[in-house]
């Protein structure tokens, strides 16, 4: 990719801390007040493609990661311009206690059904987000299941292996 | 006239999958469409973090039933990147053969939904059984019809057998030589030109908003595709096009489609006949004592409905940490679908969802 | 059809119609279904079993559980099952519906069908092929023939166990009985 969207990166958001893992994929990490401004500007930046919302469960360390994965759409219908191949890893940590977060669906509008996702998956409210209702779930469970603590072997033990055979009683 | 509320799916003929969508209606023009997902909801990326990096293959390939080589290769891919395995050149080329067949065999799928839902039984007979030979190969190369678990970290489970190449070039060319019959029945016929064109229809500026990738992308005239903008196996190799049309609507997605096969077709022809001799699996460790170092990775491959790809991450375990897939009918299925069928007629429902190519358990993982 | 069964015929008509014309309903479960429309096209053909695919579940007297089961998908299949006319055959299709194959520790699917809805055969796999399915299939036929098909007549029977189960599962159902319940149905029975 350009040298110069990591230096202009860096020029603007000087607390993002940005590494490049390999040459397709870049990492940013941001603190949480910054990240919407950050998603904007590498919107208008080119990487217009939110592929992907992704969360990661610390929980040793008692924070959630949200993970945005952009990539950009070809500028021209035609050409390849060689961005296309980078994928902007953007990611930001946020308390684990009462977990919440602002939405980016006024940025993203494809973000919707992740943000729904991870609020049933994972219990973190999107603030801003207007239909945060169930998505995948039919019972209510304790614990999101996404999260480390929920132990879906344990549940599974309690609550399948509860349900008793049919008894043939013929009296 | 009176607000309806009507449930389409999970169990109706329209319906590809087990998904439902309620839609309020009024007449028989629909005001709102509310996907309702779930239905297939198994908890795929938890059940991977209690089961060691090779014990998932079998697991990813059930994330999408019709075409499960690509989930394997996007899961593959971003293992090799975590653990930094090489693949062998002669692998790369065994899996392009083997993700375009998919592909071929996918699409082969698609058309039989679709012409199945719009009545033209006996193209879906066809393309039915065309899939059948495809899969035919399928058994020959792996031992299964359905799920294969033929790529690794590493390479490819085995070499193609002895005459395997022949048989592909014989199949593909039985399959090929029915195109003008698909056409004439299906593709130039006029009662499907008149169904199919205008439905469904998207522009490019809406579809970029919302996400879309592959075919619905493509439709509207990009030539966005994961195999020609960040190539991976042996795509940078051969020389072949990216089809493109530029209606957005669902004739125009389905006869990228057709393009789509035909280019697969030609591609594998052409890899075939420059595939290098040597091996094609790098073993990697026992997979029972296989640690993969702390970090993370995200690996994506175009899938026969657009950019499939795998965000790993790895705490230094025998297990991963978080794996999370991006599925191509994810946004197709949830916001398109949603924003398309607003001011629909409810008799052009089901034809907008199987023209996005929507797959269901991709949506639900 | 045999010829030779004609006085077979003419003593059991009713079964004999059953059995050689299972109208499968048509809901695609899980992904077993991936193997239906190669079974029912012309390569495999399943008409040749007089198997055919119908559109609603009231015309329908066989159900396919293919594959796994989540519990969304449980519910639809109660009402689904109970919409079906009598006799009514259920064959589970693949691993998972017997006793959760790979999702064994999956938190949302159900792990053993035959505790929701009687299931009157299986066929192991996954995915099962199509001979299997033509496999099950004629064995189902032999179940029918000596009245060991009797998926139907359970329900009726255990209609407490089975709606006990359901509503453990799921909570409370949003719709009626199908059978009389509890001391009602012991009633009947006296």
């Amino acid at each position: 990719m350009n040298e110069g969207l990591k230096e202009k990166l860096e020029k603007a958001f000087p607390h993002a801390a940005i590494t490049s893992m390999r040459d397709t994929d870049y990492v940013v990490t941001a603190d949480k007040e910054s990240v919407l401004s950050l998603l904007a500007y590498v919107k208008d930046a080119g990487f217009d493609h939110l592929t992907l919302i992704s969360c990661v469960d610390w929980i040793d360390e008692g924070e959630f990661e949200l993970v945005y994965i952009l990539s950009p759409y070809m500028k021209d219908n035609e050409q390849i311009s060689g961005n296309e191949k980078i994928n902007l890893i953007l990611k930001t940590r946020i308390a684990r206690g009462n977990p919440a977060f602002q939405t980016v669906t006024h940025i993203f509008e494809n973000a919707e059904p992740y943000e729904r996702e991870l609020h049933e998956l994972f219990g973190v409210h999107f603030e801003g987000h207007k239909r945060l209702i169930p998505l995948f779930l039919e019972r209510a469970y304790d614990i999101p299941p996404f999260r480390k603590d929920f132990d879906t072997r344990r549940y599974v033990k309690e609550v399948f292996d509860n349900i008793p055979a049919i008894q043939d009683i013929k009296a | 006239m009176r607000e309806l509320e009507l449930y389409f799916g999970p169990q109706h003929l329209g319906m590809v999958g087990n998904f439902s969508i309620t839609l309020k209606a009024e007449g028989d023009r629909v005001l709102k469409a509310t996907a309702n997902p779930g239905y297939l909801h198994r908890g795929f990326e938890k059940l991977m973090e209690y089961r060691t990096w090779i014990q998932n293959f079998p697991l990813v390939c059930r994330i999408n039933v019709v075409e499960p080589d690509h989930v394997e290769m996007a899961y593959a891919m971003a293992v090799e990147k975590l653990a930094g395995i090489e693949v062998p050149e002669r692998a790369q080329y065994v899996r392009s053969i083997y993700l375009e067949l998919a592909r071929v065999g996918s699409h082969l799928f698609g058309l039989w939904a679709y012409a199945n839902m719009l009545g033209f039984d006996t193209v879906a007979q066809w393309a039915m059984y065309h899939r059948d030979l495809v899969l035919d190969l399928f058994e020959e190369l792996t031992g299964g019809r359905v799920y294969h678990i033929y790529i690794w970290p590493g390479g490819v489970r085995r070499d193609f057998p002895k005459g395997f190449k022949d048989k592909i070039v014989t199949t593909l060319h039985s399959i090929g030589g029915c195109v003008p019959d698909y056409d004439a029945a299906f593709f130039n016929n006029a009662i499907f030109h008149k169904r199919a064109s205008g439905i469904g229809k998207i522009d490019q500026r809406r579809a970029r908003e919302l996400g879309a990738t592959g075919q619905v992308l493509r439709a509207t005239g990009m030539k966005y595709d994961v195999r020609k903008v960040a190539p991976y196996a042996a795509y940078d190799k051969v020389e072949w096009n990216v089809p493109v049309r530029s209606d957005g609507d669902a004739y125009s997605r389905i006869w990228v489609v057709r393009d789509e096969m035909i280019e697969s077709v030609h591609m594998i022809f052409k890899l075939l006949d420059c595939m290098p001799e040597g091996e094609v699996f790098n073993k990697p460790p026992n997979p029972f004592k296989w640690k993969i170092p702390r970090g993370e990775a995200y690996a994506r491959c175009e899938s026969s409905r657009g950019e499939f790809g795998a965000y790993v991450v790895s705490n230094g375990e025998d297990k991963p940490y978080r794996v999370h897939f991006r599925t191509p009918s994810y946004p197709h299925g949830l916001i398109i679908l949603e924003k398309l069928l607003e001011n629909a007629n409810i008799a052009d429902v089901g034809n907008t969802m199987i023209s996005l190519y929507v797959v269901a358990p991709e949506i639900d993982r | 059809m045999d010829r030779n069964k004609i006085g077979k015929w003419l003593k059991q008509p009713a079964k004999m119609a059953n059995k050689y014309s299972l109208n499968a309903v048509y809901f695609c479960t899980g992904c077993g279904i991936i193997e239906i429309p190669p079974v029912i096209t012309a390569r495999w053909d399943a008409e040749r079993f007089g198997i055919i695919p119908v559109a609603t579940p009231r015309q329908g007297n066989l159900f396919m559980i293919t594959g796994y089961v989540s519990l969304k998908t449980l519910r639809a299949i109660i009402r689904t099952y109970e919409q079906m006319p009598d006799p009514k055959y259920t064959v589970g299709f693949g691993s998972c519906p017997i006793n959760g194959g790979m999702y064994w520790d999956s938190y949302n699917t159900i792990k053993h069908l035959d505790r929701y809805i009687p299931v009157d055969g299986w066929i192991a796999g996954c995915m099962p092929r199509p001979e299997a399915v033509f496999i099950g299939v004629t064995h189902l036929w032999t179940l029918i023939e000596k009245d060991m098909a009797n998926g139907y007549l359970r329900y009726r029977e255990h209609y407490d166990q089975y709606r006990g189960n359901q509503e453990k599962l799921l909570g409370k159902l949003d719709w009626p009985p199908l059978y009389a319940t509890g001391i009602a149905q012991k009633e009947i029975a006296a």
